[in-house]
C-alpha cells in the first residue's frame, strides 16, 4: 500500500537509482525465465521417463532369462547330477546346480562347498587381464567343487570344455546360497568356451522343459537318501 | 616465433611498402626506399670475403646460397621484392666475377632459392622475386575457395640439398678453417634453404591473403620440392654398400667408389647420411695435395626441382551435447559380420549432417563416455567432439544453428544435438579432463518381486555416497579384465508409479564407470550391494535412461 506521503518521494527518485531498479527487475525476470525453462525441460524430461503402466508385464523375465540361453545336463557323469549351463552370447557359460539335483532331495540342506578338488584349489587361482592369463583349461569332466549336505557329498564338474574364469567363492562362506538361489546367486563357476567346443556339448544338453519332462516322467531317479 | 621476428627486422630495415611490385622497383629506380634496400644489400655483400664469394659463384652456387652460407646476418637477401637479377649483379660486381651468361641452376639448392622450379605441367618456371612466387600461391588459395583466418607455411626440400650443402661446407672448412672470416661467420649453423624461402615469401603472403602467418594455424600451405636425380640415385647409392647409404653428384661417383675401397671408415661417423658423405669428401680432399682453390666436387645441375603446392586444413573440431531418444540406436557405428547392430548410430547421424557443411574429407566422433544401445540419453545430453579432417571451411554461427535445427528436426527423431559450436583443439583436452571423475545421473525402471513399501522408499533415499563393489559384469567379462571395481552411488530416490505396486522409477546419481544394470539386478551376486540385496528381494531392471552427464566445460 503506497502512502500518500511517500508518493512524491517515489517520483523524485534520482536517475541512477531508477536504472538500478530496472536492472534488478530485468535480472529477476531473466532468472525467472531460466527457472521456468529449466522447470519446463524437467517436465518434458519427466514425461519421457514415466512408463505406460498398461504395457508393463506383471512378472517380467529375469536378467538371466533375458540375457542368457539356459541349458541343462541331466545326470551329468552320475545319476542325479543335474546341472545347468547358462550361455551368454559373448561365449561365457555360467554353470551351477539345477533345481532337480540330488543334493536338494537330501533330508539335510547343503552345508558346505569346497573348491579344493582335483589337483588344485579352484578358489585360489587368479585370472588377469583381457586375455585371461592363468585361466585353467577344463575338460567337461574336470571337477569344479564338492558340495556337501549333512547326508552326502557331490562332485560338481565343469560340463563345458573351456577356460575357468571364476568360481563363486561366496559359496565358501555362504553355502546356504545353494539352498536359497542355486539358479542365481548360488552359481558355481564361469567358464569361457570356444564356439567349436560349445557346439559339441550343446547337442547333449536339454532345455528346461525337456528336463522337467524327463524328471517328471521317469521318476526312477536314484537318490542318495537313506530313507 | 623466429620467422616473424626476422621478417619484422627485414621490414624495419627497409621501410619499403610491401604492396609495391618488383616491376615498380625497377621503374622507380631512383626512389628513396629502394635506394636504401640496395645500399644495405651492397653493404652486406661488401663485408663478405670477396675471394670466397668469387669461388662459390664460380662453382655454380646461387646468390642467396652464397649469402646464407657465408652467414650474412641481415637477411636482406630475403627481401620479398628484391629481384633475382639485381641481387646477382650486385654480388658479381663486388666479387669481381663474370658469369658465363646462361642461367645456371644452383649446385647447392638446385634452383629453389633462385625461385626456379618445374611445375606440374612440366614447365620450367622462373620467378623474379619472392613476391611473385607469393602471388602464385595466393592465387591458388583463392581458386580453391578456401576461407581462412590464418595460415602456416611448410616447405619440404630434397635430401640431396642437405648433402650438397654438407659436402660444400666441409670442403670449405678443410681449407679455410684457420681464417678469421671463417671463424667469424661459419662456426654457427647456416640458415637452411627452407628457412630462407619461408622468410622470403611469408610476409608477402600475409599481405596478399590478408591474414597472419601463425604456427598454430590450422590452414596449411605446403610446398614440396622433389628432384629427379635425388630419387634416381638412391638405387645406385645403395648398391655395393651394405649398411651405409652414400649420395653423390653424378660426376663424383667413381671417386667415391675408390674412396670407399682405399680409405678407412672412420669410427666417429654418425649414422646420418649427410655426415657420412662429409667424412668421405674430407678424405678425398686430404688426398689431393695440390689443392689451392676451393674446388667443390659437386656436379652442375641440369634439371630444376619439381614443385607441388598443396593447401590443406588440419582438423577442425565441433563440440556439443547429443541426446539419444531411441533404444535401438548405438553410439558409434556397430557392425558384426557385415550386419549392422541397431537401426542407426549417433556418430553417423551427427557426422553425416555436419561433414558437408564443412566441406571436409571425413570425420571422427569422440564422446565423453557411452551408453548401451538400449539406453536412452536424455536431459542435458552427453558431451561429444567431432573432428572434421581437411575441411575447406570453418562453419559460421548461422551454419551451426542450421545444422542444429536440421539434426533436431529429422523425421525419425532418433538423435538430438545441443550447444553445438566450433572449438580449438583444446576441446579435446577439455573433454578428457576429469572424465573419470564426472558424475552421471540415471533413471531406471525397476521391478521387484514383492510390493514396494514406504519403508523402502525411505531407506533408499537415506543412502548417500554408498560404496559398492562390482566384479566385472558377465556381459562384458569376455573383453574386459576380471577386476573388482569400487564405485560410489552418490544418492538415490524412488519415485512410485501409480497403478503399479511392484514397478518404480529409481533416480540415482553415481560415479563415472558404474554399471547401473548390474547394480539393480545384482549380476548373480557379483555386485554388492545391489538394489535387490538392499531391499531383500529380487530386483530386475526393465529400462534405463541417462538423465544427466555433469560436465561444466561443455
Amino acid at each position: 500500500m503506497v502512502d500518500q506521503a511517500h508518493k512524491p518521494e517515489e517520483t523524485a527518485l534520482p536517475n541512477n537509482l531508477q536504472q538500478h531498479h530496472k536492472q534488478d527487475e530485468e535480472r529477476q525476470q531473466q532468472q525467472q525465465s531460466v527457472l521456468e525453462n529449466a522447470e519446463y525441460e524437467d517436465e518434458e524430461l519427466h514425461k519421457l521417463l514415466v512408463p505406460d503402466v498398461t504395457q508393463l508385464p506383471l512378472t517380467p523375465s529375469s536378467a538371466v532369462e533375458s540375457n542368457f540361453a539356459s541349458y541343462f545336463a541331466p545326470d551329468f557323469m552320475k545319476p542325479g547330477n543335474d546341472q545347468y549351463v547358462y550361455r551368454h552370447p559373448n561365449g561365457l557359460c555360467v554353470v551351477g546346480l539345477a533345481s532337480t539335483h540330488s543334493a536338494f532331495k537330501d533330508k539335510g540342506e547343503v552345508s558346505a562347498v569346497d573348491f579344493n578338488v582335483g589337483k588344485s584349489d579352484r578358489s585360489g587361482m587368479k585370472v588377469t587381464g583381457k586375455r585371461k592369463k592363468n585361466a585353467q583349461h577344463f575338460e567337461s569332466n574336470t571337477a569344479l567343487c564338492k558340495v556337501c549336505t549333512s547326508d552326502d557329498s557331490y562332485i560338481i564338474r565343469s560340463c563345458v570344455k573351456g577356460s575357468l574364469l571364476e568360481v563363486n567363492e561366496r559359496l565358501i562362506k555362504q553355502p546356504d546360497l545353494l539352498n536359497s538361489s542355486a539358479d542365481r546367486e548360488g552359481y558355481i563357476a564361469i567358464i569361457m568356451s570356444k564356439p567349436a567346443d560349445w557346439l559339441k556339448v550343446k547337442s547333449s544338453l536339454l532345455s528346461l522343459e525337456e528336463l522337467k519332462k524327463l524328471r517328471e516322467a521317469g521318476s526312477i531317479l536314484p537318490s542318495h537318501n537313506s530313507s | 616465433m623466429s620467422n616473424e621476428v626476422e621478417s619484422a627486422q627485414v621490414s624495419d630495415a627497409t621501410e619499403v611498402t610491401l604492396l609495391s611490385s618488383s616491376a615498380e622497383i625497377e621503374s622507380h629506380a631512383g626512389s628513396c626506399d629502394e635506394e636504401m634496400t640496395l645500399q644495405l644489400l651492397k653493404d652486406a655483400v661488401q663485408s663478405l670475403p670477396h675471394h670466397v664469394v668469387k669461388d662459390l659463384l664460380s662453382v655454380g652456387v646461387c646468390s642467396r646460397c652464397v649469402l646464407r652460407i657465408l652467414g650474412s646476418e641481415d637477411r636482406i637477401y630475403c627481401h620479398p621484392l628484391l629481384p633475382q637479377s639485381i641481387l646477382r649483379s650486385i654480388l658479381e660486381e663486388v666479387a669481381g666475377f663474370k658469369s658465363e651468361g646462361n642461367f645456371q641452376l644452383c649446385s647447392v639448392c638446385l634452383g629453389i632459392l633462385q625461385l626456379s622450379y618445374c611445375d606440374d605441367k612440366e614447365t620450367m618456371v622462373k620467378m623474379e622475386s619472392p613476391n611473385d612466387m607469393a602471388s602464385t600461391i595466393a592465387e591458388l588459395v583463392k581458386t580453391e575457395g578456401h576461407q581462412i583466418d590464418g595460415f602456416s607455411l611448410e616447405v619440404s626440400v630434397p635430401q640431396l640439398i642437405l648433402e650438397n650443402e654438407s659436402s660444400l661446407l666441409s670442403g670449405m672448412k678443410k681449407i679455410n678453417e684457420s681464417e678469421l672470416w671463417f671463424q667469424e661467420r661459419m662456426l654457427s649453423k647456416c640458415v637452411s634453404v627452407k628457412d630462407v624461402l619461408k622468410f622470403a615469401i611469408t610476409k608477402p603472403l600475409e599481405t596478399l591473403l590478408d591474414v597472419k602467418s601463425t604456427s598454430a594455424g590450422c590452414f596449411r600451405i605446403r610446398l614440396t620440392y622433389t628432384h629427379k636425380r635425388a630419387s634416381d640415385n638412391s638405387v645406385e647409392r645403395n648398391q655395393g654398400f651394405k649398411r651405409r647409404r652414400i649420395s653423390t653428384g653424378n660426376g663424383l661417383h667413381n671417386v667415391y667408389d675408390k674412396a670407399v675401397i682405399t680409405s678407412k671408415v672412420c669410427s666417429d661417423y654418425s649414422t646420418n647420411e649427410t655426415i657420412s658423405v662429409t667424412g668421405r669428401s674430407s678424405n678425398i680432399l686430404q688426398d689431393q695435395e695440390t689443392f689451392e682453390h676451393l674446388r667443390i666436387p659437386i656436379d652442375k645441375v641440369s634439371e630444376p626441382c619439381h614443385l607441388v603446392y598443396l593447401c590443406y586444413r588440419t582438423h577442425i573440431y565441433l563440440c556439443g551435447r547429443y541426446l539419444k531418444y531411441s533404444r535401438n540406436v548405438s553410439q558409434t557405428r556397430w557392425i558384426i559380420d557385415e550386419e549392422r547392430m541397431g537401426e542407426a548410430s549417433v556418430e553417423e547421424i551427427i557426422g553425416s549432417n555436419i561433414l558437408p557443411m564443412c566441406r571436409g574429407d571425413n570425420y571422427k566422433f569422440h564422446a565423453a563416455g557411452r551408453e548401451d544401445i538400449d539406453v536412452r540419453m536424455l536431459g542435458s545430453g552427453r558431451p561429444f567432439l567431432l573432428e572434421i579432417q581437411n575441411s575447406c571451411q570453418i562453419p559460421s554461427e548461422e551454419t551451426i544453428k542450421e545444422i542444429e535445427s536440421k539434426i533436431n528436426g529429422l523425421e525419425n527423431k532418433l538423435v538430438g544435438v545441443k550447444k553445438l559450436k566450433v572449438v580449438s583443439s583444446q576441446g579435446w583436452t577439455l573433454m578428457r579432463e576429469g572424465e573419470a571423475e564426472k558424475q552421471k545421473q540415471y533413471c531406471a525402471l525397476v521391478w521387484i518381486s514383492r510390493p514396494l513399501e514406504d519403508e523402502d522408499v525411505q531407506s533408499i533415499s537415506l543412502l548417500n555416497d554408498m560404496q559398492i563393489l562390482q566384479k566385472t559384469p558377465i556381459r562384458v567379462l569376455h573383453r574386459r579384465s576380471p577386476l573388482e571395481r569400487q564405485k560410489i552411488i552418490h544418492w538415490m530416490k524412488i519415485e512410485r508409479i501409480s497403478g503399479s505396486p511392484q514397478y518404480f522409477l529409481l533416480h540415482l546419481c553415481t560415479q563415472a564407470g558404474t554399471y547401473i544394470k548390474e547394480f539393480v539386478h545384482g549380476d548373480l551376486g557379483r555386485t554388492q550391494p545391489s538394489i535387490g540385496s538392499i531391499l531383500g528381494c529380487r530386483a530386475e531392471i526393465m529400462q534405463l535412461d541417462v538423465t544427466d552427464v555433469k560436465m561444466d566445460s561443455f
